[in-house]
């Protein structure tokens, strides 16, 4: 037996001439959990697609080496059967099928004549739920009925069922809460006590702390360092990420506050699919100049909902008030809402924020194209001259306004979609998750950003799941549980346990999260 | 790593690619005709038969970008065609007042179309298939199932004229200038950014180039009759829709709704009345291609415009428009339907069956679109 069960040598992956790897090494022990860290666009991904066979062996260079032998995958296919399984970022489930027929997809057990051996599948998918601790869920009901958190456990599961002695994670807790987040974190130290090794990825450096044993961390396609986690702090990975030293991650709240300039009253949502289900149950707030207004809770309290509601583009039926500067206003389309200066910048990038075909600079321009027409012909002179600006006042990073929206990282991705909504001049500007899938780097500078729209007197209404971005950004937290309101509280001497505490009061999935602890 | 090359070339010269299609399809056939393909009274026959599927892809390229589909057009332009018909032959009213009537109804239809997809939320497909059956039983019910003759000479004149050569050789100069006028003026506002501006001997080339494919192309069509009617009408759609497709906050939309629909509504545009409107000048180009087709005909006819919608769409999908929606070009679609056109002609005078006729425009659809897929994931 060798002594590292991996061994990445040198890998060196081109892109159209571009080194997008460079000489990249990475070992990994049986029982280990190596972290990978990096910002976006370092090359995580394209090392692990070429760990996982998604590209084959022959279209980069270097070698890797498998339980000390060499391994020249030809397609995702034999890296599974050698035991390699990678979990991406977004969940790659069947929706409407089962729990057990998502966890042997393409391995199907069969009976004669190709039918499905149900009974057998059933069983072995429970004896898989009981392995992670979640022994209630049924495995023959869809997986759309389950939470993200639980259908994050299905995807383990799915890996577990194949066999795997090496578990890629990409970002498993994006779209987890703190409860699940600490499921996921303890089921991984029991597979390590297992021998099963990991390669977690995220930009949620706690976890990575957490559970990871040695820290490997890659800037701009180079090998940075690899050292075990006892040596490291997480400020020295993010200095060794960023390669240079992010003093204040969060500026300072020296803005002021002014009179209330939005209200929202009795905002309540129905489930779109189950009208029966209330999504967001009678909460009110309001918020006031130059206010920064953090909204916490768990993924599926609420949230997302009830600020869609706001901003009227919440596709159920809803019941909704909003007063701006005292006066009842009517935001029942998001074109109602921007014209009156309420603006969204939404949660999912990739389905409500870029426009994938059109350029940069034009999905910059998108909210406010008609103030450059002139007897409807767009001046594009005057729209470039403003999207120039845009980029330079939000230091988007393009080679050229004309690329495709699509080739740039997430962050520069959520400073194009935030330009589009500035220009629109938001007086109230609602950010849903504003530096999700953001690197370390573009998350500060966003942060930045926030603090000076509220300098300028924009009162900004913040939905977030990472504690302590609510904490280092808000100057008021309200915190969603259910769909009710659970909390207001001014964020003095405020910590993330209070937040949670009052998010998780009594629910559901805080019980089912300490059983499995 | 010579497949990328090429494959790179191929997605970014595409309409090049097309171009030279359509080079090896006339070659082929004036080989096979004995020069007869090229001769510009066939070239005028080609562009005249062309004309209807072109006006139709005009529109059709819109709905498509727009992410949506519309299969009703050839029955509604059959419908169209036949209610102009039964103004000019039963009720002879004046060709202005029937003109205006039938655009008036098209748009209408159209947009009738647009308001049961985008507001109503029936999927085009299924808007698209009833109106399909619908259009042609009311076309049915007007006509008698009978053929409407004899229109008058004027209503006819609008898909059998031809214009005088000096007009041809005027439109030639206008359009020449105005090429040079445009890339000057782009020159310009790209210097003023501090965009790179191409070298000036390769834009001097391009006008040049286009100077003398518009030369030969008026001079061919002069030394038969003069340019047809309803060629210009392509022509001037095509300057039109390509000016609205491109320097408008309206054509914009288009591009974006079909791109990401989601995205463009919460940044504040109203998504259904950029999809109501797509309609309802795909309806307007429905009636202009009725009309052209019931002159071209000199009679409304039941049957007319049959499988019409099929063309249309193969010409978009030949011409590079995304299947996806949120990408495309006017001048590809019309190049799609040059190829379309090109085909039906050629094959025609070859005395080639009609059922090998289809099975050949069935194939080169998808030819076509394997390789605009092929090339496109290449990346």
């Amino acid at each position: 037996m060798a002594e590292y069960l991996l061994e990445m040598k040198g890998i060196v992956k081109q892109f159209d001439g571009v080194r997008a790897l460079d000489g990249i090494d990475l070992k990994i022990k049986a029982g280990e959990c190596v972290g990978l860290c990096g910002e976006n666009g370092a090359g995580k991904s394209t090392l692990m697609k070429i760990l996982s066979g998604v590209y084959p062996h022959g279209t980069w260079d270097g070698e890797i080496q498998w339980d000390g032998k060499p391994l020249q995958a030809a397609s995702v296919r034999d890296t599974e059967a050698a035991g390699i399984v990678i979990i991406h970022q977004e969940l790659m489930l069947v929706p409407q099928l089962s729990v057990a027929e998502n966890i042997f997809m393409g391995h199907e057990l069969t009976l004669r004549g190709g039918r499905m051996n149900y009974p057998a599948m059933y069983r072995r998918a429970e004896e898989l739920m009981r392995e992670l601790h979640m022994p209630d869920i049924n495995v023959a009901l869809p997986v759309m009925q389950y939470g993200g958190g639980h259908q994050q456990l299905v995807e383990i599961a799915k890996a577990l069922n194949k066999q795997a002695r090496l578990l890629i994670l990409d970002e498993p807790s994006s779209s987890l809460t703190s409860s699940e987040i600490a499921v996921l974190l303890e089921i991984i130290k029991s597979l390590k006590a297992k021998g099963v090794a990991c390669v977690y990825i995220s930009h949620k450096l706690d976890e990575v702390a957490a559970v990871c044993d040695t820290i490997s961390v890659i800037r701009d396609g180079k090998h940075i360092a690899t050292t075990p986690m006892q040596a490291l702090t997480v400020d020295q990975i993010i200095t060794q990420m960023v390669g240079r030293e992010i003093t204040t991650m969060y500026p300072a709240r020296d803005h002021e506050i002014g009179e209330v300039v939005f209200e929202a009253r009795h905002v309540t949502c129905l489930d779109v699919d189950n009208p029966k289900r209330k999504r967001v149950d009678d909460v009110s707030f309001s918020v006031r100049r130059g206010e920064i207004l953090g909204i916490a809770g768990l993924v599926g309290a609420g949230r997302t909902e009830l600020v869609s509601a706001v901003f009227g583009a919440y596709p159920g039926r809803h019941e909704v008030e909003v007063l701006m500067q005292g006066r009842v206003v009517d935001t029942s389309s998001p074109l109602k809402s921007i014209r009156l200066g309420l603006c969204m910048v939404p949660e999912d990038r990739k389905q409500h924020g870029i426009v994938p075909d059109l350029n940069v600079g034009h999905n910059i321009t998108l909210t406010v194209l008609q103030n450059f027409s002139q007897h409807s012909r767009i001046d594009g002179d005057r729209e470039l001259n403003t999207i120039e600006q845009q980029i330079g006042l939000l230091r988007l990073k393009t080679a050229s306004p004309f690329l495709p929206i699509t080739g740039l990282s997430g962050g520069n991705q959520q400073k194009a979609v935030l330009a589009k909504m500035l220009l629109a001049q938001p007086k109230v500007l609602i950010l849903d998750e504003p530096t999700r899938g953001v690197d370390v780097g573009a998350k500060a500078e966003i942060y930045k950003l926030i603090a000076e729209l509220a300098r300028q007197g924009v009162a900004i209404i913040m939905v977030s799941s990472e504690l302590a971005e609510v904490l280092g950004v808000s100057d008021r937290v309200l915190v969603i549980g259910e769909g009710k309101l659970r909390g207001d509280f001014v964020n003095q001497n405020l910590t993330q346990e209070i937040i949670l505490a009052a998010a998780i009061n009594q629910s559901e999935q805080y019980l089912a999260a300490a059983a499995a602890l | 790593m010579n497949t990328i090359t090429i494959k790179q070339l191929f997605s970014r010269y595409k309409i090049m690619a097309l171009l030279i299609a359509i080079a090896i399809i006339w070659a082929f056939f004036s080989w096979k005709t004995e020069g007869g393909f090229i001769s510009p009274r066939n070239l005028s026959n080609l562009l005249r038969q062309m004309s209807i599927t072109g006006i139709l892809a005009c529109g059709m390229v819109l709905v498509i970008i727009a992410g949506e589909i519309d299969l009703s057009v050839g029955s509604l332009l059959g419908l169209l065609g036949g209610i102009a018909a039964v103004m000019n032959v039963t009720y002879q009213w004046p060709l202005p007042l029937n003109l205006v009537l039938v655009l008036a109804f098209g748009l209408l239809l159209g947009l009738f179309n647009g308001y049961l997809t985008a507001y109503m939320r029936i999927p085009s497909f299924i808007v698209g298939l009833g109106g399909m059956l619908a259009f042609r039983g009311v076309l049915l019910g007007v006509t008698g199932g009978m053929t409407i003759a004899p229109v008058s000479p004027d209503l006819v004149y609008l898909g059998q004229g031809y214009l005088p050569p000096q007009f041809g050789v005027a439109l030639v100069v206008v359009l020449f200038v105005l090429a040079l006028g445009l890339t000057w003026q782009r020159r310009r506002s790209r210097a003023q950014h501090s965009l790179p501006v191409p070298a000036l001997w390769r834009d001097g080339l391009k006008v040049l180039l286009i100077g003398v494919v518009l030369l030969a192309f008026v001079r061919t069509l002069n030394s038969y009759d003069g340019i047809p009617v309803p060629v210009l009408l392509l022509l001037a759609l095509l300057g039109l829709f390509s000016y609205m497709t491109t320097q408008t906050v309206f054509g914009r939309r288009i591009y974006s709704v079909g791109s990401n629909m989601e995205a463009t509504r919460l940044s504040g545009v109203n998504v259904q009345a950029v999809k109501l409107w797509v309609f309802g000048i795909m309806g307007v180009m429905c009636a202009l291609a009725g009309l052209v087709n019931t002159a071209r005909l000199a009679a409304g006819s039941p049957s007319a415009g049959n499988m019409g919608e099929l063309d249309a769409i193969a010409a978009c999908f030949i011409g590079g428009t995304s299947m996806r929606g949120g990408s495309g070009t006017i001048y590809g679609a019309l190049i799609g339907a040059l190829v379309m056109a090109s085909l039906d002609n050629g094959m025609s005078m070859l005395d080639v069956g009609s059922y090998w006729q289809m099975i050949v425009k069935g194939g080169i659809l998808m030819l076509a679109v394997w390789v605009d897929v092929s090339t496109r994931s290449g990346r």
